[in-house]
This record gives C-alpha cells, sequence and structure tokens, in this order.
C-alpha cells in the first residue's frame, strides 16, 4: 500500500481527499449537516442560495445542502452495491471461463454477449416492471449491465495468470487445484479489478442517476442524488440552483472515484 | 483460395450466426418473461391503455384476436416463432407490424447513435493528440485541464447535460432548436453532443493513456531516432496503437450509447427505438418490446462483428497471429 | 398483415452509414407557404393561413379514432377533426352542435334528435343512418371502447325515423345522456369511415370537423389539414383561418416550454406551474396563458374505506385533518390554481363545496387516532395497533402525476407523518399503477376522472363502482358502499326534473364529503400557452383546445 501511495500524482490526492470527506458525509452527515433533510418548510420553497442555505431551498422549502450531504448513505450505497452484484457475478463468470472446459468458456461469452447486448436502461425499464419502484431493481440492473465487462477483464486475467509459468510450476510442484487458484490465480488477476472498482463505482453512481430521469429512481422522500437532480431539473429554467447541489455532488464524487481508480490501475501496471 | 480456407471461411460464418442465433432467443425469451411476469394486462393495450373499462365481449374479442387467450406457454412459442421467422407480429397498441414501426424508428436512433459515436471520437482524439504533444509550460497547463475536463465529461449524467443545453442554447441563445423536425439537420446537434460528451470523456481517457504508453515505447522512440517528425509518429506508429483498447470497448459503448438513447429521445421528444421501448414497456405491448429488444441485439452482433474485424485491421500483431494459425 | 421483415431492417442497420447523409438532404416541405386563395371569409384578415405547430405532452394516442379505447390525448386531437351531436357552453348549458334540437319522451326513454345538414370529408353525407352506424360502433365489442361504451350504457338502440331524424330507444331514463354525448369519445365519424375496418379507422377517422387527418409519424407528429368546405356549428359556410396543424408529441415539460419560447412551436399544453407563473409574469415573453380545468370530478386523494386502517371513519378523518396541503399548493401551483374542498371540479355548475370539513388540526388529529386506538408509536415515530403500522400505501402514477403533485403528496407525507402516519409513497407506470390498484394494494390513491357533468360522482362513488371490469379496473377507489347515497345517485341519474337532480347532487357530494372519503385538492389542470399565434379557444365540454378561429401572428 506504501508502495502504491508513492505512485499517486497530485491530483490523485485531491481526488482521495474528496473521496475521503464523503465517506464522513456517510458515516456522520449529521457532522457537516446538521438539519433533517426531509423537513418541509412549504412557505420557504425556491429561496436561491444565501449563507443560510448555501446551494437554496428545493420546491417544498427544504435545504438542499442538507438534503445533499444526507444523501451521500443512498447515493454511494447504490454504487458500492451495483458494483459489488457486478462484480461478484463476474467472478463467477470469468473464473468459470477462464479456467473451466471450452465449452463452459464459449457458454459463459454467450451470456456476457447477452448482458452487453441489453443496453442498461432496457434492463432497468423491465426489471422495475417486474420488482416494482424503488432503487432496488436499478442498483440490479446496473449490476447486470456492468458485469460482462468485468468479466472479459477477469477471463482474460485469470487464462493469462493459469496459462504463465510460473502456475505451471506451482501445479508441477504438486499444488492442489484450489490451492494454485488462491494462492497464485485469484490474487494475480483480482488486482486490476481493484482499479476497475473504484472506477466502476462512479460510473454506477451516474448510472443510477439517470434512471432517475426515467422515475426508476428512489422513492421519495430519500434525498438521493439523482432523484433530487431529476426533480430539480425541471425547474431549471426558474430555479436553476436546484441541480446545482446534487449535479455538483454526483459529477465530484463520480470523477474522484473515477480519477482514484485510474490511479491505482497505474499503480497496479507498475 | 485453399480449402481450408473455405472450410474455416465458413466455419466463421456458421459460428457467427450461431452466436447471433443464441443472443436473440436469449434476449427475446428474457424480454417475454419479464413483461409477463410483471403487473399489467397486455390486453389493455389493445383497449386503449391500461385502466380499460371496456366490456366482457370486448375484452373477449381482443384477447381472441391477439392470440391472448391462449396458454402462456402457448404465447411464448408463438412469440418465439414470430421472432425466429423473421416476422415480429402486431403491435397491440398501435395495431400496425411491428417491422413496420422498426423500421421506421430505426433510422432516427441509427443517425443519432452514429453522429455521437462520430462526434465522441473527433473529440477524444483531437483532445488525446493534444494533451500528450503540449510542449513548454502552457501547453501542460492547457493539457491538465483538457485532461480534467475529460474527468469531468465522462461522469455528467445525460439528462442533465442536455437540459442545460437546452436552456442556453434554445431557450436563451436560440442557436438550435430543442426539438426534433423531420429533415432539419440543426435539430440533431444538440441530442448529438449530449450523447457524444460524456462518451468523448471516456474514450479519451482510454486513447489517452494508451497513446502516453506507446509515445514512450521503444518502436516510438526508434522511429523517432531514425529522423521521423513527431507528427509522422503519430500518425504512422502511435496513435493506432492508442486506439485498440477504445475500438475493442465498442460493445460497451454500443450499450451506453443505446441507453443514452432512450434518455435523449425522450427529452429532445426525438422518434426512435429508445424512446418506443419506453412507451411499449408503459402499455406492455409485448411484441413491440420483443421486437425492439431482439433489433438492438442483433445490431449489436453486428457491431461486434465488425469491431473484431477492424482490430485485425489495426493490430498488425494479431494479423501476424492469425496468419501463423493459417499457415499451420 | 404478417410478413418477414427482419431482412430490411438487418439492410438499414448495415448501410445505416448512408442515413447520415440522407438525413440532411431532404428538408421538410414548408407548410407556412401562401395563404389560401379561394378563403373569401379568411383573405380578410393578413395572417391567415400557415401551419400552426402544437407541442402535446399528453401519451401519443396508439389509436386517433376515440371510439376505440377513449383517453384524454385521444380527445385533444379527435375535438380538431371530429364534431359531437351536441356541444356546451361555459354555463354548463347543452347547445346545438350536429343536432339542431332534440326531444324527450315522458317517460324518457325515446329521444328525437333532429340533425343538421353536414357532409362528412370523405363525402359521406351525415345523417340518421350515420348517428345509427356511430352508436353500433361504439357499443360493438370488436371496437373496444371504453369511455365511449360507458356513456351510451343506456342507449339500446338508435331508430333511423328519415334522414334528418334518428330515434334513440333506451333501457332506463338518462339525465346525463345529452352531457355523454358532447364529449368527443362519442363524436360522429364518417360510416364509410368505420367501414375500412379498426386498423385502417385507427391512422386516420373521418368526421366533419374543421380539420383533416392527413398523415401520422409515429413518435414525431400527426399532420392535420384545414376542411376548406368546413361548416360551423351555427350552419355558417366558414372554414378556419389556418392552413393546416402539425401535432407534435413532446413528452418533456422543460423541453416543451423550451420548444415554446425558442419559437419551435405556437401553443403547448400540460406546461408546469413555475413557466405559468413565470409567462403571467413577464409580458415580455409574450405568452399567452389558457386556464381551462377539466370537467367532471376534482383532484383529491381518496382514501380506501375497504380495508383497514380507512375503514375506520376516525382515522380517516385524522389523516385529512393532518395532511394539510394548502401551503404546498400555494407555493408549487404558484397561483395558477386555487384550493378546492368539493368532489366536483369548479367548472361543474352544480359543484357543491364545504371548506369547514378540511381545516387542518394536528390536535384534533392525534386525539382522534387515540380514541381509534391508535395509542402506541414504534421507534419511526410511526403509530401502532395490535401490533399493526399505521401505514398508508399510495401507489402514485408517474405517467399522470406532474412534478409539482408529486411534491405536494411529498408535504403531506410529512405533515401526516406528524401525526403517526406513515405515507408510502410508491411511484410506478402507469400499467404497474392501474394493477396496484386492481389487487387493491393501496390505502390511498389520486386518480383523475374527466367525464362531463355530475354523473362522475355516480361512477366515482356508487357502490357498483367497486365492482371491477373484466380489466380489473374500478372506479370507486375510495370503496364507498352507502345504500342511501346508491340511491340518491340512481335517483339523480334518471330523474327528468332539472331542480330534483341539482338537490339530489348536491346531497350526495355532501355524504361523500362528510364521510372523509377523498382529500380534495385542486381542478384537474389543464392549462395551454400559447406564443406567436391568437385565436386559440377551448370547448367547454372535455376543456380540449379549439383552433377554429386561430391564426398565426409572427
Amino acid at each position: 500500500m506504501r508502495r502504491a501511495l508513492r505512485g499517486f500524482t497530485p491530483g490523485a490526492w485531491v481526488a482521495l481527499a474528496v473521496v475521503v470527506v464523503m465517506l464522513v458525509m456517510v458515516v456522520a452527515p449529521g457532522l457537516i449537516a446538521p438539519g433533517d433533510p426531509t423537513a418541509i418548510a412549504p412557505r420557504e420553497a425556491f429561496e436561491p442560495p444565501s449563507l443560510a442555505h448555501p446551494f437554496g431551498t428545493d420546491e417544498s422549502g427544504r435545504d438542499v445542502w442538507t438534503r445533499v450531504v444526507h444523501g451521500a448513505v443512498s447515493s454511494l450505497g447504490v454504487g458500492l452495491q451495483a458494483t459489488v452484484i457486478g462484480v461478484a457475478l463476474a467472478m463467477v463468470l470469468g473464473f468459470a471461463a477462464g479456467l473451466g472446459p471450452r465449452w463452459l468458456d464459449a457458454g459463459i461469452a454467450r451470456v456476457v454477449e447477452v448482458l452487453y447486448a441489453l443496453p442498461t436502461m432496457v434492463l432497468a425499464l423491465l426489471l422495475v416492471t417486474v420488482r416494482g419502484p424503488g432503487l432496488a431493481a436499478s442498483v440490479l440492473a446496473v449490476g447486470l449491465a456492468t458485469a460482462p465487462g468485468y468479466a472479459r477483464i477477469l477471463r482474460s486475467r485469470v487464462r493469462g495468470v493459469a496459462t504463465s509459468g510460473y502456475v505451471a510450476a506451482a501445479r508441477l510442484d504438486g499444488l492442489a487445484p484450489a490451492r494454485v487458484l488462491t494462492r497464485h490465480i485469484a490474487p494475480n488477476a483480482l488486482w486490476p479489478l481493484v482499479a476497475v472498482l473504484t472506477l466502476g463505482i462512479g460510473q454506477a453512481v451516474v448510472w443510477v442517476a439517470g434512471l432517475s430521469f426515467l422515475g426508476l429512481g428512489a422513492l421519495p422522500p430519500s434525498p438521493e442524488w439523482g432523484a433530487m437532480l431529476n426533480a430539480g431539473r425541471v425547474y431549471l429554467t426558474t430555479a436553476w440552483w436546484l441541480t446545482v447541489g446534487p449535479g455538483l455532488a454526483i459529477t465530484v464524487t463520480a470523477a474522484a472515484l473515477t480519477a482514484l481508480g485510474r490511479a491505482f490501475g497505474r499503480v497496479g501496471v507498475a | 483460395m485453399s480449402g481450408s480456407g473455405v472450410r474455416a471461411a465458413a466455419g466463421w460464418v456458421l459460428r457467427t450466426l450461431g452466436r447471433a442465433l443464441t443472443v436473440v432467443v436469449v434476449t427475446a425469451t428474457v424480454v417475454f418473461l419479464a413483461l409477463r411476469l410483471a403487473g399489467g394486462d397486455p390486453v389493455e393495450a389493445v383497449l386503449g391503455g391500461p385502466g380499460s373499462q371496456a366490456g366482457p365481449e370486448a375484452v373477449a374479442a381482443a384477447r381472441a384476436q391477439y392470440g391472448l387467450d391462449l396458454p402462456l406457454w402457448q404465447q411464448y412459442l408463438v412469440q418465439l416463432r414470430n421472432v425466429l421467422t423473421l416476422d415480429l407480429g402486431d403491435s397491440y397498441a398501435r395495431r400496425v407490424p411491428v417491422s413496420d414501426l422498426l423500421t421506421a424508428q430505426l433510422p432516427a436512433t441509427a443517425v443519432l447513435a452514429l453522429t455521437s459515436l462520430a462526434l465522441a471520437w473527433v473529440i477524444a482524439l483531437a483532445v488525446a493528440v493534444l494533451a500528450t504533444t503540449a510542449r513548454g509550460r502552457l501547453g501542460r497547463a492547457a493539457a491538465r485541464v483538457l485532461r480534467g475536463g475529460e474527468l469531468v465529461a465522462s461522469v455528467l449524467p445525460h439528462f442533465w447535460l442536455g437540459a442545460v443545453l437546452i436552456v442556453v442554447f434554445a431557450s436563451t441563445l436560440h442557436w438550435f432548436p430543442a426539438t426534433s423536425t423531420p429533415g432539419s439537420p440543426a435539430s440533431l446537434v444538440l441530442p448529438t453532443v449530449t450523447l457524444a460528451v460524456p462518451l468523448a470523456g471516456f474514450l479519451g481517457q482510454l486513447v489517452r493513456d494508451s497513446l502516453e504508453e506507446a509515445e514512450s515505447a521503444p518502436f516510438a522512440t526508434t522511429a523517432r531516432a531514425r529522423g521521423a517528425s513527431p507528427t509522422r509518429v503519430l500518425g504512422r506508429h502511435t496513435l493506432r496503437h492508442a486506439v485498440l483498447p477504445a475500438v475493442s470497448l465498442s460493445g460497451w459503448a454500443f450499450g451506453s450509447l443505446l441507453s443514452g438513447a432512450v434518455v435523449v429521445e425522450v427529452l429532445f421528444g426525438r422518434p426512435g427505438l429508445g424512446r418506443l421501448l419506453v412507451d411499449a414497456t408503459l402499455v406492455r405491448d409485448v411484441p413491440v418490446v420483443v421486437g425492439a429488444v431482439v433489433v438492438v441485439a442483433l445490431a449489436y452482433v453486428v457491431l461486434t462483428v465488425v469491431v473484431e474485424a477492424l482490430e485485425l485491421a489495426l493490430d498488425p500483431r494479431r494479423r501476424a497471429g492469425d496468419a501463423l494459425v493459417a499457415a499451420a | 398483415m404478417r410478413r418477414p421483415a427482419l431482412l430490411p431492417l438487418t439492410a438499414t442497420l448495415a448501410s445505416a452509414a448512408l442515413l447520415l447523409a440522407a438525413c440532411s438532404g431532404t428538408a421538410g416541405d414548408d407548410a407556412s407557404g401562401a395563404p389560401d386563395a379561394s378563403g373569401d371569409a379568411g383573405a380578410a384578415t393578413p395572417s391567415a393561413g400557415g401551419t400552426l405547430v402544437y407541442a402535446s405532452g399528453d401519451a401519443e394516442p396508439t389509436c386517433l379514432d376515440p371510439h376505440v379505447g377513449g383517453n384524454y390525448p385521444q380527445a385533444l386531437l379527435a375535438s380538431q377533426f371530429l364534431e359531437p351531436l351536441v356541444g356546451r357552453d361555459a354555463d354548463g348549458t347543452i347547445t346545438p352542435w350536429l343536432a339542431t334540437e332534440w326531444t324527450t319522451s315522458d317517460d324518457g326513454l325515446t329521444w328525437d334528435f333532429t340533425l343538421a345538414e353536414r357532409t362528412f370529408t370523405d363525402g359521406t353525407a351525415f345523417d340518421a343512418e350515420a348517428v345509427k352506424a356511430n352508436v353500433e360502433h361504439l357499443k360493438d365489442p370488436a371496437t373496444g371502447s371504453s369511455t365511449g361504451y360507458l356513456a351510451l350504457a343506456k342507449v339500446d338502440s338508435v331508430e333511423v325515423v328519415d334522414a334528418q331524424h334518428a330515434r334513440f330507444h333506451l333501457s332506463e331514463p338518462d339525465a346525463a345522456l345529452l352531457e355523454s354525448l358532447s364529449q368527443p369519445w362519442t363524436a360522429m365519424e364518417s360510416p364509410t369511415g368505420i367501414a375500412r375496418g379498426t386498423d385502417a379507422n385507427c391512422l386516420a377517422p373521418v368526421g366533419t370537423g374543421p380539420f383533416v387527418v392527413t398523415g401520422s409519424t409515429p413518435q414525431q407528429q400527426v399532420d392535420l389539414v384545414r376542411n376548406d368546405d368546413y361548416v360551423r356549428p351555427d350552419g355558417t359556410a366558414e372554414p378556419a383561418l389556418l392552413d393546416g396543424i402539425t401535432w407534435r408529441f413532446l413528452p418533456d415539460a422543460a423541453t416543451r416550454y423550451a420548444a415554446l419560447i425558442s419559437g419551435e412551436v405556437q401553443v403547448i399544453d400540460n406546461p408546469q406551474p413555475d413557466t405559468i407563473a413565470a409567462a403571467d409574469a413577464d409580458s415580455s415573453l409574450g405568452v399567452e396563458h389558457i386556464d381551462a380545468p377539466r370537467p367532471g370530478s376534482v383532484n383529491r386523494i381518496e382514501l380506501n374505506s375497504g380495508q383497514a386502517p380507512f375503514d375506520d371513519l376516525a382515522v380517516r378523518e385524522a389523516f385529512i385533518r393532518a395532511a394539510d396541503p394548502e401551503p404546498g399548493i400555494e407555493t408549487l401551483f404558484a397561483g395558477v390554481t386555487e384550493r378546492s374542498f368539493s368532489p366536483l371540479a369548479s367548472v361543474e355548475p352544480l359543484a357543491y363545496s364545504d371548506p369547514d370539513l378540511f381545516t387542518t388540526d394536528v390536535e384534533a388529529a392525534n386525539a382522534l387516532l387515540d380514541q381509534a386506538g391508535w395509542t402506541t408509536r414504534d421507534a419511526d415515530g410511526v403509530r401502532t395497533k395490535d401490533g399493526n403500522r399505521l401505514t398508508v400505501r399510495m401507489p402514485v402514477s408517474t405517467n399522470q402525476s406532474v412534478a409539482a403533485e408529486q411534491s405536494l403528496f411529498e408535504q403531506i407525507q410529512a405533515n401526516v407523518a406528524g401525526v403517526g402516519f406513515e405515507l408510502v409513497l410508491e411511484p410506478m407506470d402507469l400499467g404497474a399503477w392501474y394493477t396496484a390498484l386492481g389487487n387493491k394494494e393501496y390505502e390511498a390513491v389520486s386518480a383523475p376522472y374527466t367525464k362531463v357533468g355530475p354523473d362522475v360522482l355516480r361512477i366515482l362513488y356508487h357502490s357498483d363502482g367497486t365492482v371491477p371490469a373484466p380489466s380489473g379496473y374500478f372506479a370507486n377507489h375510495a370503496f364507498v358502499r352507502d345504500a342511501e347515497l346508491d340511491a340518491w345517485l340512481d335517483e339523480a341519474a334518471s330523474t327528468q326534473d332539472d331542480d330534483r337532480r341539482a338537490e339530489l347532487v348536491q346531497q350526495a357530494q355532501q355524504r361523500v364529503l362528510e364521510g372523509f372519503y377523498i382529500l380534495p385538492l385542486y381542478d384537474q389542470q389543464n392549462h395551454f400557452l400559447v406564443r406567436g399565434a391568437t385565436g386559440v379557444d377551448v370547448l367547454h365540454t372535455v376543456s380540449t383546445p379549439t383552433f377554429v378561429d386561430a391564426s398565426l401572428t409572427s
């Protein structure tokens, strides 16, 4: 890890700082914004940014800043959950395809292809019609949609490591296949995933936000960023500031996670 | 061509057809099941949409007309047969053949997706080349700004970007129309930019990474040592190397573009496959949703085949490798 | 109709690149050409002619014939090319249209209509045979009519007395018959057009109206051109001023407003309240605002009295006393609408209001819930009784509730949480929403219902309305089952005495309000913004716009 951090550029340090602030928002939002994110005050609706309300107030008079801070849990949560679903599925598919027999590899290639062929938005639409409203369907859709990408990376890594000299040597030494897998193949094949994972969480946050446009997002009055951004979007001509808070939160978080992922990736390659 | 070459070509054609068939059958099945497991009765699509108060005779007549009185598994088989016999049946809601609907809607989405893809590549390549070749303090500072821009662009949600573009360029500056008019290239500008910018940010990062890598690779150094100009090195050697990873991700880009097209078509009120999918899903117009998804899946297969060919053309090593395999 | 078609599809895919070139080639045909020289009446107006662009936020009708199914988007379009037998003025008085006169028998079972002399735009004569064909078309199960079929439920048959006289035979007296016949869903179509079959008729129904459907591009627009031989309801032959209307579908409200401001379209419907207020406040934008609330029911939240916890009157009252929607209506709707205290729309002359029943009183709400046995609260502050939480599920149709309305529901959610209700808002698409209602998976719901006249009360609050249609749909979402109320509504529907009808309608509304079955919010919002055009008017039947006197100004 120490070696990893030495490879960080100044940009990566900024990204890391942003992610740490975001984590504080997740763990203790009350520290940064002590208010109640769902407390309404209809008579104070649509107030532009001021000292009392740095991001203004929304259509129900709620403080946008407080909502953005308290929304970090659900927004980053969905990104993380979606990525975990995607990576978990990818690990099953990737390892099976990389280590299994040819027919399994070919079969999994078809599964991956089908997942690729169904765009995220379409998948989400279908899942919502089956599972009903709420974030669960969006999380599942983004997870399923990102799985094939991870699976492909894993499969080629697993293949590469499995056929490499040192794994062959370990096998010749009489090491059990399970041990070869856990000892040699998995650690080497999984390292690039760390980078992809951080990248993926950022992208997943954006995807889930995009789904809220089609009404496939969080249930009200959850201050999830995508839902806030979409709710604010309809007032763009009359109250532009409603989208600034959640918009910044989404882009800054996703950009920081992406930058961090890329930094990890560079370090991993090096 | 030798006999083994013909056999190899025939094998490739068979494999590709098999791939297409699997993808089509599986996607059609998934969509059919999803829509039929979901709440809502497709017969209402025939009777003016959900919440119909039509009488029992009308409901029975509509069910009979569209085969919705059959057991579910028979309906599934009919749907599958329709897909496999290249006949997609009739839309419940619009009462026209699904194939007519799709042929009418496909061009709009194809044009939007392709112009966006082209624009995204132009932006990505331009930014990558500028950022890698920038010299001097000012140049390096500009490169840093471009890199940050790429990063931010890649995480912009389509619906927000589109909404901002509409407010700025349509309602305030009146430069471009916000909505689609048939045959008006100007009305394609804002939707294209909306789709292209996030994709450009993503492609740009990939291209720049591998371009920087290639520029410091031995073959580039050698070429420069032999006196080749930086432009020549870029054009002849490194750029070609740099676009490969991004080209390989075309499958991903395709899905991203189509998902984006769903949003952009609804937001800008454009006709197209994405908007058709949303509307048809709402009213459970099963043949339309299945048909549209099957077409998307087929397009994906066609695209991957094209990309594989492109990778072969771009990557001399693989070409050499394949030649070795063919020779063996 | 089946044909193999994936081949052309794949061909399109493969040659998609060519389309890039093609798209920039064809220019849209310039519809705003020279004014029609033959238009004698319109020639005096310099701005005559041109094509108006209308942008609709309502769903694109999948069938343009409003006899099939029968929803509001169909009514909007049908009002441009079809005409009903009778009209309705701003006071709710029925006026002559395609029928010039009518008489009723003493028992109310026979109605004689004298018909105006008109010709459908396909040359078919409008006569008693045509009226008979239309009624039969609406009642034919193969048509798949929903709204029109219900409206004419009591009409047994139509007898052709002679070409200009049609006689309706009813199974029972129907006080709402004329109101039913004034709606676009029962408007008159050419029998020749109907005979083409549903598929063809859906694409271009033929009527007697000021415009004619000439074509449509799915998900883009419907094209309408002027009917040069149009005869107005008063019998004068005077066509519309416009050459035609391009009827476009723009689902996003913000985009629609942007298109209006940038001059791409001249009329939009379903504008957001904040943009209406902005347009009203800033005259330099040059936007005209037409407020045309829909008739029939008001927008309200219905409380499902058929199951716990709202089977208890006290719990219903507690919810209504705590909801406090007024501050939200004032800010979210920015003064474009007013709070309602009636089951009926403000445009209904017989609407009855009782604001006193709806004063906000949190203390009273808490006391009511305590008395009803919901005395304990769990960790979330939600009241419980016998281990059950005081949960209210409210499915919200994201296709029917505009952004401001969904925000208002969120505010009500916060307000009722104060007295211990857990209001769960469940946004869902239209299909899932109707399924949730059909399965009674709701304790509260807001379902709009548009129908001309107070007969809508019978549909929404008569116990017959709790019996589902074959699709599972039932209109009485509040699950009101009150024998006395049923009797009043039945009598109101059949009485020939207008005063008696008014009295019964008021009694019924009072009963619905006092039972705390509904929380009235505001009229069903129906606004139009106009820019770059003038003379746009609204029909007083179901508040659809008419462009017969409209012209472009720029």
